[in-house]
């Protein structure tokens, strides 16, 4: 028998492909035909063996390979990551509600400026968006409107104040939150307050937006037309300046033309 | 009771956020395993786990179930940990810090197992790892999967996209790589 052995040491007699089966084999992961025929083969090939019993060594160190026990808390709750974990994806846990609120805010801001409509006519700089065409404000009505806007919170203050309300409903929900990665709790509200919330939030906030941008238009209204009015002065008197310097050449001219006829009527 | 996989995918896509939330938990940590013997970074294995889902849940409405979810799930890390290292454009390392901290290690030791042992180990855990890192990234997917993962090699043939007699060469290959090495660790 060991004779046998030795001889299949030097050259291997299986008839199928070795590598392949001997894996298939190894991991138990074989057709139990294929299984059988193996088997008998390893009964009297020692080099198969051999092979066989090196590999399985190889698995039970790569068993003994378990990675460092995941710090999930830094995953589901970045804050308390940093300074000790890359910031990079710190905003992936801020609630996908107050992300959608943001991408509205950014949206309505874009789709107002989008909806301005600039006009210069013998009225004046008139300048109006989508939601102010009712009472399109102009250069005439600018100081009023710009008086009533700056009445309102100032701009922002009323920012500074969604925020705080933003990070407040944030951090409500992280300390409601279970430590995982929260698309919604059991303890969170459900979709439709959440939803009935940020519809609140935007809604505020557009118009907050919208008083904004008026009180912005309206001061824009008046520097523009305080500018005109200093310009219209300046070259009212740069004309008149201009018609006094003619003036005053043409009396010179004709002083010296008079002068000039005199000498020749003498002559 | 216990879902499916495929039963919480279904609640998910049907809007129970609650479900994604324990596909989360179901899988975070073998997802994170498989990153980081990847890529051998713990910190960019935290970061590829949690892209890992959050891709998974944008994605989730267009999985028709065509593929088990972890095959799905895995499939979608395994593009990410190619991306890392293609960005980094270098084989993957593993943390391996150079000194031996007695305490720590001390902490870590089974109650029958001596300080002797246990850094005899820890030496042959870092050898593994140093070998895993010098097999092409093939052959260290294909043992990672199969190892660690338990995946049949058909499964790790459809999610890495060859055929199932070149998983099997893979995994040969690498085992025998892996066995050279640390041949000769134990030689030194």
């Amino acid at each position: 028998m060991n004779d046998m052995n030795d001889m299949n040491d030097i050259s291997c007699t299986y008839g199928g492909d070795r590598q392949q089966t001997l894996i298939a084999y190894l991991y138990d992961d074989i057709d139990p035909a294929e299984r059988s025929v193996f088997d008998a083969h390893l009964v009297t090939c020692g080099r198969c063996r051999r092979d066989l019993d090196a590999l399985d060594g190889v698995r039970t160190q790569l068993a003994r390979w378990s990675p460092p026990e995941p710090d999930f808390e830094s995953i589901h709750n970045p804050q308390s990551a940093i300074g000790t974990h890359r910031s990079t994806s710190w905003w992936r846990a801020v609630p996908a509600w107050a992300q959608v609120a943001a991408a509205l805010l950014f949206l309505g801001v874009s789709a107002a400026i989008a909806n301005l409509d600039v006009r210069y006519d013998r009225n004046g700089l008139t300048v109006r968006t989508g939601w102010s065409k009712a009472a399109s404000p102009t250069a005439a009505d600018a100081p009023g409107a710009a008086n009533r806007a700056a009445a309102q919170a100032p701009w922002r203050a009323d920012l500074t104040a969604l925020e705080a309300q933003l990070r407040s409903e944030i951090r409500s929900a992280r300390a409601a939150a279970p430590e995982s990665l929260q698309i919604k709790s059991a303890a969170a509200p459900s979709d439709a307050d959440v939803l009935r919330r940020v519809r609140a939030l935007v809604d505020e906030s557009e118009r907050k937006q919208q008083r904004e941008l008026a009180l912005r238009i309206a001061e824009l209204f008046r520097d523009v037309n305080a500018q005109r009015q200093v310009d219209l002065t300046k070259i009212d008197r740069n004309l008149g300046f201009i018609q006094n310097s003619t003036g005053v050449e043409m009396m010179k001219q004709r002083e010296t033309i008079n002068y000039l006829v005199k000498v020749s009527q003498r002559q | 009771m216990t879902w499916t996989d495929e039963e919480l995918v279904a609640r998910s896509i049907s809007g129970d956020a609650d479900s994604f939330n324990e596909l989360v938990l179901r899988w975070e940590r073998p997802i994170y395993a498989l990153a980081y013997r990847t890529i051998g970074r713990e910190e960019d294995a935290r970061d590829v786990c949690q892209e890992t889902f959050l891709r998974a849940f944008r994605a989730l409405p267009g999985f028709r179930g065509q593929a088990k979810f972890s095959s799905w799930l895995y499939r979608i890390a395994l593009n990410l940990c190619r991306d890392w290292v293609r960005r980094e454009r270098r084989a993957p390392v593993v943390q391996a810090p150079e000194g031996v901290d007695l305490i720590e290690l001390a902490a870590a030791a089974e109650p029958s197992e001596s300080i002797e042992d246990l850094v005899a180990r820890k030496d042959l855990t870092k050898a593994v790892e140093r070998a895993m890192a010098l097999l092409p990234e093939e052959q260290r997917t294909a043992i990672i999967l199969k190892e660690y993962h338990g995946l049949t090699f058909q499964e790790i043939a459809d999610l890495v996209g060859c055929p199932l007699s070149t998983v099997k060469t893979r995994l040969y290959q690498g085992l025998t790589v892996i066995r050279r090495e640390l041949a000769k660790k134990v030689r030194l």
